[in-house]
């Protein structure tokens, strides 16, 4: 491989010779580093019903990937991470975050139990260094894997059977693998880890796979595929699918401590609505102190799930004569919210700002995750969101919704 | 190429001339036309004041400046990169409409002498995979650190964007500032605070210690902390220099080091020419003999080498404030006490610098090209120990026979100053004492040596230098003393170690450009906030000046 | 059942002061020391049959007199000298300066060589009285928290600053000056002759990773000539040991020597008590540790129990020793060359104060200097019974050796070490060579063993202004930890190493007060 200095940033993941040929609308991102496809056609659509009625197939690679080994990697991931993951048995994946000494969130992703001590993180951010500056005096190996391993994304209701068709040599078959389980399988031969966990709030798979059997095993997907309605999909679909899940993202909504250059930009995992994996009872880890008093003293704000009153948005458009238009693909700008005066028509102070947001082809809504004060956090409260219509400033009404928006039973079944 | 250089003083848009004043008296006479004398005239001249600039070399700009030295080639003599110079005076004073115009440092590159070499890039991504190559936790931790340093530069900023605070003070204005600083610390979390303390005492090398594990990386980040200095990367109170590079990002210029175009000269030609367009007259050729005190005891004009007489209201010294005071004033005219302080001011030059005209560009074995890895600055800091011993054979009185070297190419990136394919080659070189063992006088029969040690221990990164070398110019801090009159060739006209800093510059209870002599004021380097290319003593002083209501 | 209200650990002058202090106020305190014998770095040991030493530490002048009172020392044996012992400073062979501890009698020996500094230096000791009232406040008060500044902080900022007045606005000043100063250009400003400087700067830099040359030395030539209060202590450092130990016992100390804690019991950030080797436990509620903080923090706590931030803090905490020990038996008692006649207790080499950095400039590259700089006791003038009758011993304290060589402490090195100390002393005594009955070596490295300070450093973590303002790290500052129940006491807590007895007494007040 060439050097990664000498080349012009971003560089090929283990995929790349095919999602190259298909991407025809030559519609790239700089992920993480990779070349990462946004859509292969010109428009993401496709790909977006694909996940919700067939299989989508991502490319996930960039996702940054640690693998931990050694009789101090279970307690050095308890210290590092707010979930005790002492408690993750072997086979078994959780979704968590870690956070500095002051209990504010530095990124989020998996950890998965491999077996024998050996665990693997996935991170949106680079995470070695941090790991390395916990692990002091603990028996553990941490290595970077993003390079090495490819990971693919099976996302939708037929993903399951799919997977059946190629996957063998597993100790139980795949329709037995549990929500966030993994277990290990060979497809075209060659091993693989297969886990049931996903982006997309859809029922759904990853697939890890060492970087020389990456293309083997695409393609392997790839023709078994054709039969049950495969599509490769960019990260434009995903980042619609992932806000009808409800899911956050790393440096849209909300900021890593390690990159705020003030302390207000922080947040907690129980601001960012992550209180679920926290579990704050166990012997020490980074931030308990400070998420203890936050739990006692309150947080400064939440964060919740919006939809935007159609009605009154369309009576915007109305006004100047124009149909409602939306946009396909999801937005990531911080706009302003309010609360309700005056009957729910007036703006009055600012209470909070939406930082994503996409129209949901499926559900017909316009939804927007939110950074907002506590008090206004419980569903069912109106609040006012600031549109532009017509190069104008307007607000519409907006509900504060439980999410995820949309959680289809399959995902979990 | 019959053309004139802007920068030779014969060139008819020059903005200094070596005539006569045109009046007998003026408001203010500023001794020196460095930089900050041109900026303090400036703004002087803006108030509407009449100002005589008065600078004893034919050529203006003191250590900012650029000469033709060799037909075609214009060198910055002296400082080679501007850092840090202030966003406001080149929007108050308008000097890009006089010609104010930098071009930013791609990077910063290190060859090693197993011939490998490390860049950081103002691309952070790429910095990423390079320090990785070396260590990845390095690499991880870099942005990291970058960002506590941008945090801790709020700190520095509010410090040299205003007058030095007075501890001692009970006026309002000073307790407000002091309170202000506070306010920053207050707002500082735990972990920064520490940080804070420790950058203001600890040596660079322990301070980047804390942060990361690799020398590769260590090394060229360390050097930061003793350019300048008569100290090593290893002596406490190095640290928190490093914050300079910081600076830029909070600045609201990005990218705050970068080429003047044509050379450092460009920002003291812009300069004079602002203050000229404000009325300010500047004099060539006309150096300062002696500061005239009424029988008041009060500054109230110069005597000239030429023994002309020019009367003012204030004088304003741009010059060292050792030559200020013992030069100038006169010892016997100042009370003991303060006599003491400024004879115990530390100078002592510790650097020196050779420009090279070259043939071809030539290449550095670790990456050879001229590609954008050798368009920002290039430094020999191959390792801790290095520069440490470089650090020691200055302390008893030798030049480093392997210095630590800084070296950019301008023309690479600004052609105007050297003929199409031909080089200019600007090395900075520390240590270089002014205090040899034999004594500065003896600097010139060991100039040659000194320029012999320089080519060759770049040589050991770049073999084909000496084979493209046409001309070249050796410069000692004792040139840098008899030439450019910087005192002890300090290049920032007084050590910038802690002692000598804040309130202590250049003496406790003087920091404020006041001196002991009424109506004399100091406005350069040897005042708060210190040396480089950054114009604010000039601008602090000429405000502070103004309020006084002295003029 | 707790058999104690308190576990020491440490039996050092440290260590005794605080459980002296703390059984004083009616705890049950037991003191837990590795080694067979109490002490530590002042503790007197036998290197060779017949032969003891007087301990790595010797300056007992700068022993807290508030200590002295407290535990009522002088009633326990303690005898003080009224005036400070003189000190022999060695040239160039042959030429030498006595620092007496009269300071008219110094001003005497230095007017043989300078008029102008004879009248300089007791310009010098004048300015350091006036100093020494504030400054001394380093040694006997609560230190600040500079870090998490609270209010009680700010108003003891406030008196503090308020004393600096007492020096006057000018004074104040001039104290900002010299502090980030080095030692070297300070005294260049006092004095003319070089083996004076050399001798006023050497006690600044000894036991650091500084050489004269470096800022900031100049605060520890303040702090140390501060600190300096009184005479001394007769027969030195064991001696202040023996009268620490009566005192702790007479107030109901216990104390178990010869075993080593292993480890500190915890539950749940709380620190319940002590595992020793061999697998006691001992429970208290209060464990006061005098190790040093980078292995009480770091080594018997178990990994991952302290807050990361403190923990990196600690992990960058400098300890890098540079001081090595020859301790020589000789057959009969030294002679130094330039003063044959006296019965030099005390000496020190060094006659420039370049020479001092060029010792030190090797230790920077892992390795000793060609003549490095001596400090050298003669305790057998004070305490003949150190050494067989008529014999003598000679401890040498050397700057500066690195705690790492660079081609790694072999046998041969540690030979070659003790070569060119003899070598060098060899200069100054008369037939040294043939005198020597018996020598040891030990480098940072041997000190880190036998007396368990990391990096084998004297101080237990360098004495440099970021490591004396904020000693060790934020959140252990003030003698507490982020453990309950975990308390610190040793010199790597404020105001430092050295024979103060300053970082147990103060200990002892803090916790008295939690
Ligand atoms: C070799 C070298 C490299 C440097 N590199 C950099 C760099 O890369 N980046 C950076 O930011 N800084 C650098 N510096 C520092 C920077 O150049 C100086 O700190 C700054 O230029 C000083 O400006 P000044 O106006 O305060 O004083 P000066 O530029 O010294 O101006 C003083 C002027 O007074 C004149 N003068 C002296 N005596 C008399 C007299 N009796 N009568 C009349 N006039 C008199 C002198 O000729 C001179 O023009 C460097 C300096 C040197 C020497």
């Amino acid at each position: 491989m060439v050097p990664r200095f000498f080349t012009a940033m971003p560089i090929p993941t283990p995929f790349h010779t095919r999602t190259q040929a298909l991407c025809t609308s030559m519609f790239w991102k700089d992920w993480a580093g990779y070349y990462a496809v946004r859509s292969f056609d010109t428009c993401h659509e496709r790909e977006y019903y694909a996940v919700r009625h067939a299989v989508g197939l991502f490319d996930v690679s960039p996702l940054f990937k640690y693998d931990v080994r050694g009789e101090g990697a279970m307690a050095l991931l308890s210290r590092v991470m707010t979930r005790d993951i002492s408690k993750l048995r072997p086979g078994r994946v959780t979704y968590c975050c870690w956070c500095d000494d002051d209990g504010k969130v530095m990124d989020d992703g998996t950890v998965s139990n491999l077996g024998d001590d050996h665990y693997r993180v996935t991170a949106a951010e680079p995470t070695y260094g941090w790991l390395c500056r916990n692990a002091r005096g603990l028996p553990v190996e941490i290595t970077e894997t993003t390079d090495d391993i490819g990971s693919l994304a099976l996302q939708g209701p037929t993903s399951r059977a799919l997977l059946s068709e190629i996957v063998a040599d597993t100790k139980k078959p795949i329709e037995k693998l549990r929500f966030f389980r993994l277990l290990k399988a060979t497809i075209a031969g060659h091993p693989v880890i297969i886990s049931r966990t996903g982006y997309t709030g859809d029922l759904g798979y990853e697939v890890w796979v060492s970087r020389e059997h990456a293309l083997d095993v695409w393609d392997q997907i790839y023709a078994a595929g054709r039969r049950h309605g495969l599509v490769p999909a960019g990260l434009d679909a995903l980042d619609v699918t992932r806000i009808e899940a409800g899911f956050i993202m790393n440096g849209v909504d909300y900021q890593s401590a390690h990159h705020c250059l003030i302390e207000s930009r922080k947040c907690s995992p129980f601001e960012l609505g992550l209180g679920w994996t926290v579990d704050l009872d166990r012997p020490g880890f980074n931030g308990q102190a400070a998420l203890r008093r936050e739990l006692a003293n309150g947080s400064t704000w939440a964060t919740v799930g919006l939809e935007l009153d159609w009605d009154e948005y369309e009576a915007h458009f109305t006004e100047f004569g124009l149909p409602p238009h939306v946009s396909s693909s999801a937005w990531r700008t911080s706009i302003p919210l309010y609360a309700p005066r005056r009957g729910g028509r007036v703006n009055g102070r600012q209470i909070g700002y939406a930082t994503s947001g996409a129209w949901s082809p499926l559900l017909k809504k316009n939804l927007a995750i939110a950074t907002i004060e506590p008090k206004f956090q419980v569903p069912g409260t109106r609040i006012r969101i600031e549109v532009t219509v017509e190069h104008e400033r307007r607000s519409v009404a907006a509900t504060v919704r439980e999410t995820p928006f949309f959680n289809p039973p399959r995902k979990r079944a | 190429m019959v053309a004139i250089n802007p920068f030779n003083p014969a060139h008819p848009d020059y903005p200094g001339r070596p005539d006569k004043p045109s009046r007998s008296s003026y408001d203010a006479i500023v001794i020196g036309g460095g930089h900050n004398g041109l900026v303090a005239a400036a703004y002087l001249a803006r108030a509407g004041r009449s100002v005589l600039v008065l600078e004893k070399r034919p050529v203006l700009g003191g250590a900012a400046v650029s000469e033709e030295v060799f037909p075609g080639f214009t060198f910055s003599v002296c400082s080679y990169v501007v850092s840090l110079f202030r966003p406001h005076i080149v929007r108050e004073l308008e000097l890009a409409k006089h010609g104010f115009e930098l071009i930013p440092l791609e990077c910063s590159f290190t060859p090693q002498p197993d011939g490998d070499a490390l860049v950081r890039w103002a691309d952070s991504a790429r910095t990423r995979q390079e320090i990785s190559r070396f260590s990845r936790k390095d690499a991880e931790i870099y942005p990291e650190f970058g960002l506590a340093m941008s945090k801790l530069s709020q700190f520095a900023k509010a410090i040299i964007d205003n007058p030095a605070p007075d501890p001692n003070a009970i006026r309002p204005r000073e307790i407000a500032k002091l309170l202000r600083l506070g306010k920053i610390m207050q707002d500082f979390d735990g972990d920064t605070r520490h940080l804070n303390l420790k950058l203001m005492t600890s040596s660079a090398v322990d301070f980047l210690d804390q942060w990361f594990e690799s020398e590769v990386l260590k090394s060229p980040m360390s050097v930061s902390g003793i350019i300048g200095t008569f100290l090593g990367v290893r002596s406490p109170g190095t640290a928190y220099v490093l914050l300079h590079h910081y600076m830029g990002e909070i600045d609201g210029a990005y990218r705050a080091w970068g080429f003047a175009r044509g050379g450092t000269g460009g920002v003291s030609l812009a300069c004079a020419r602002s203050a000229r367009s404000f009325g300010a007259e500047i004099l060539t050729c006309a150096g300062v003999s002696q500061v005239n005190l009424g029988p008041d005891g009060r500054a109230c004009g110069v005597v000239l080498e030429n023994g002309d007489v020019i009367n003012a209201r204030t004088v304003v010294s741009a010059v060292d404030p050792r030559r200020t005071f013992f030069g100038l004033v006169g010892k016997q005219n100042l009370d003991d006490e303060f006599a003491t302080q400024i004879s115990r001011y530390k100078l002592r030059g510790s650097s020196g610098k050779v420009n090279l005209a070259l043939d071809r560009f030539p290449d550095f074995t670790a990456r050879p090209g001229d590609g954008p890895h050798v368009r920002g600055d290039i430094a020999i800091a191959p390792s801790i120990d290095y520069l440490e011993r470089a650090y020691d054979q200055a302390k008893y009185g030798d030049f480093s026979e392997r210095p630590y070297l800084n070296v950019v190419i301008p023309s690479l990136s600004d052609p105007s100053v050297a003929p199409p394919g031909k080089h200019v080659m600007s090395i900075f070189v520390q240590y270089a004492p002014y205090e040899i063992k034999e004594g500065p006088e003896f600097w010139p029969q060991r100039r040659e040596a000194f320029g012999d040690a320089v080519i060759d221990t770049l040589s050991e990164y770049c073999p084909g230098l000496k084979d493209s070398i046409l001309h070249r110019q050796v410069i000692t801090p004792w040139d840098l003393e008899q030439e450019y009159g910087l005192g002890e060739g300090n290049i920032f006209h007084g050590e910038l170690s802690v002692e000598q800093l804040l309130f202590l510059r250049p003496a406790a209870g003087w920091a404020n450009y006041k001196t002991p002599v009424p109506g004399l004021w100091m406005c350069a380097s040897g005042t708060h906030p210190g040396g480089g290319v950054m114009g604010a003593p000039g601008e602090l002083a000429a405000k502070t000046l103004l309020r006084s209501g002295e003029l | 059942m707790n058999a104690f209200d308190a576990i020491v650990i440490g039996a050092g002058t440290n260590g005794l002061t605080c459980a002296a202090l703390l059984a004083q106020q009616g705890m049950a305190v037991v003191v837990v020391e590795a080694h067979e014998q109490i002490g530590g770095l002042a503790r007197a040991h036998e290197f060779h049959p017949g032969y003891r030493s007087a301990g790595v530490l010797h300056d007992t002048t700068v022993v807290r007199p508030w200590v002295v009172d407290q535990l009522s020392l002088v009633h326990h044996g303690l005898q003080l000298r009224p005036t400070k012992p003189d000190v022999l400073a060695l040239g160039a062979p042959g030429e030498s300066l006595l620092l007496a501890g009269d300071r008219l009698r110094t001003a005497g020996e230095i007017a043989k060589v300078s008029e102008r500094d004879a009248d300089a230096f007791l310009e010098y000791r004048a300015y350091l009285d006036r100093l020494r009232p504030v400054l001394s406040q380093f040694f006997d008060r609560q230190p600040l928290d500079l870090i998490d500044t609270g209010m009680g902080d700010l108003w003891a900022m406030f008196r503090q600053g308020l004393s600096l007045r007492k020096l006057g606005k000018k004074g104040a000043l001039e104290l900002a000056r010299l502090m980030p100063m080095c030692v070297g250009d300070w005294l260049d400003e006092w004095f003319e002759t070089d083996l004076l400087k050399a001798a006023l700067a050497l006690p600044a830099v000894a036991g650091t990773f500084t050489g004269p040359r470096s800022p900031g030395t100049n605060a520890n030539l303040l702090l140390h000539e501060a600190a300096a209060g009184t005479g001394g202590v007769v027969a030195g450092a064991p001696a202040l040991v023996r009268a620490l130990e009566k005192s702790a016992r007479a107030n109901g100390t216990s104390i178990r020597n010869g075993i080593e804690v292993k480890r500190l019991l915890t539950d749940g950030g709380c620190v319940e008590g002590v595992e020793l080797v061999d697998g006691e436990e001992l429970r208290a509620p209060l464990v006061v540790s005098s190790a040093d903080p980078k292995t009480t923090l770091l080594e018997l706590l178990p990994a991952g129990t302290l807050p990361r931030s403190t923990e990196e803090a600690l992990v960058s905490w400098r300890t890098r020793g540079t001081t090595g020990i020859v301790l020589l038996a000789l057959d009969r008692k030294p002679v130094f060359t330039c003063a044959p006649d006296k019965n030099i207790a005390y000496a020190q080499t060094g006659g420039h104060i370049l020479d001092i950095e060029r010792a030190f400039d090797a230790v920077k590259y892992r390795q000793v200097a060609a003549k490095p700089v001596l400090e050298i006791e003669v305790p057998t003038v004070e305490r003949p019974n150190l050494a067989p009758e008529g014999h003598a011993v000679v401890a040498v304290r050397v700057h500066f050796v690195p705690h790492t060589h660079d081609s790694g402490w072999s046998e041969q090195q540690r030979s070659t070490l003790g070569d060119q100390v003899v070598a060098e002393l060899g200069q100054h005594l008369e037939n040294l060579a043939d005198t020597i009955v018996a020598r040891e070596v030990m480098t940072p490295a041997d000190l880190e063993t036998s007396y368990g300070t990391t990096g084998g450093h004297i101080h237990h973590g360098e004495h440099a202004l970021d490591q004396l303002l904020v000693r060790p790290a934020p959140g252990c500052q003030r003698y507490t930890t982020p453990l309950e129940g975990l308390f610190l006491c040793g010199a790597g807590s404020h105001p430092g190493g050295g024979l103060t007895c300053a970082p147990g007494g103060l200990a002892a007040t803090a916790i008295a007060r939690t």
